[in-house]
């Protein structure tokens, strides 16, 4: 992992030297990566492949302003959610404030289907931020100081959606068994 | 310690450090709220993770796409031997503004002296410039001839290697055809009574 990253460091201050290659290196490492997180934000194949373009191409663009060249991916991703959430916006119908959660795209490939469609369904209860969160946690994996990064806001709003999508997802997905802890 | 100076959540998503674990792990074994807890956190990520990532339908376009491809002015500025020839106009323009910009002074003598040398020096800088952008364009055409003129003398050859073979190898069956001929020839003129 650590040894990952210090390739990620290396290729974006090549990139920044002019070399395309080396950026070209960083698309292919991450494009699936941002894709399927952008996917699960809003939900719909073909708009999350146009914003995912867009961020790669915004991200060449601003390459020279990325401070610290190891923090490529907390800030690839801030990016990615900027323009995730400026489509959410952009799309809603009434003008209002982003709450509904984006209709889920079923994959071709989700196996066991009964989990799946379980998880999809617990996922699209959560809220957007709640949901994000979440994918960003185990999904991508990141730790929670990478996530206040990403999302703009301190740890502990972090740790706070997180538990709460945690304690919702556990409500659908690990429910306790309605005798438990009685008739024992 | 209670159950509550436990994050168990943290616990469960590897966000505690070794020794909040081991408290956790040595915690465990003694509370059974705590461990379904814990195993209902783990069933949540197992079911989680069974939602696998998607194939990205199409690539993202490379920076070499079309999409990246930079703009006149990032070209001009790229290129080699142009980027020498603007460097040079860039300077005689600096050096010329530079002069425009100095103070009127009164005409003294040795001042169209001056000038000139000016002009010479900047004349004789925009040459060299100029002779090195050249000589550097006639040098990558003179490669390029050169090579050009080696992949056709390759080609060339080839394509003479090949027509020979063909020629050689049409020979062989126009003589196999011939003896076929005569063979059934001799064939047929025996049949016959």
């Amino acid at each position: 992992m650590i040894f990952r990253e210090v390739e990620d460091r290396d290729l974006v201050a090549k990139a920044r030297r002019g070399s395309v290659d080396a950026y070209n290196l960083l698309v292919s490492r991450w494009e699936r990566r941002v894709f399927n997180y952008i996917l699960r934000l809003v939900g719909h194949r073909e708009d999350a492949l146009d914003v995912c373009q867009e961020v790669f191409l915004k991200a060449y663009q601003n390459l020279a302003k990325l401070d610290d060249e190891s923090r490529f991916a907390p800030w690839l991703y801030r990016i990615a959610h900027n323009e995730s959430f400026s489509l959410l916006r952009r799309n809603r119908p009434d003008g209002g404030e982003f709450q509904e959660p984006a209709p889920r795209s079923s994959g071709p490939h989700l196996l066991p289907v009964e989990t799946s469609l379980a998880v999809t369904a617990a996922l699209d209860r959560l809220s957007s931020e709640q949901r994000e969160a979440v994918v960003l946690k185990i999904y991508q994996g990141f730790k929670f100081e990478e996530m206040a990064e990403i999302l703009g806001c301190p740890v502990s709003t972090v740790k706070s959606r997180v538990y709460t999508a945690l304690d919702l997802l556990k409500e659908t997905l690990a429910p306790v068994p309605r005798n438990a802890g009685g008739g024992r | 310690m209670s159950c509550a100076s436990f994050d168990l959540k943290a616990y469960a998503l590897g966000e505690v450090t070794t020794q909040e674990r081991r408290a956790v792990e040595q915690h465990l074994p003694n509370c059974v709220a705590c461990t379904e807890e814990v195993e209902r956190l783990g069933v949540v990520q197992s079911a989680m993770l069974t939602l696998r990532d998607e194939e990205i339908p199409r690539r993202i376009a490379f920076v070499s796409d079309k999409v990246f491809e930079p703009r006149w002015y990032q070209r001009l500025w790229q290129s080699g031997p142009v980027a020498g020839f603007a460097s040079a106009a860039m300077l005689a323009g600096a050096i010329l503004v530079h002069g425009f910009q100095q103070p009127a002074v009164a005409p003294v003598a040795g001042t169209s002296v001056l000038e000139a040398q000016i002009q010479a020096r900047v004349e004789t800088e925009i040459s060299k410039r100029l002779d090195a952008v050249v000589a550097k364009a006639a040098q990558q055409e003179k490669t390029f001839a050169a090579r050009l003129a080696s992949t056709e003398a390759r080609m060339q050859a080839t394509i003479d290697g090949d027509r020979a073979a063909y020629a050689q190898g049409l020979e062989v069956v126009h003589k196999r055809l011939t003896n076929i001929v005569k063979s059934s020839q001799i064939a047929y003129s025996g049949d016959r009574p």
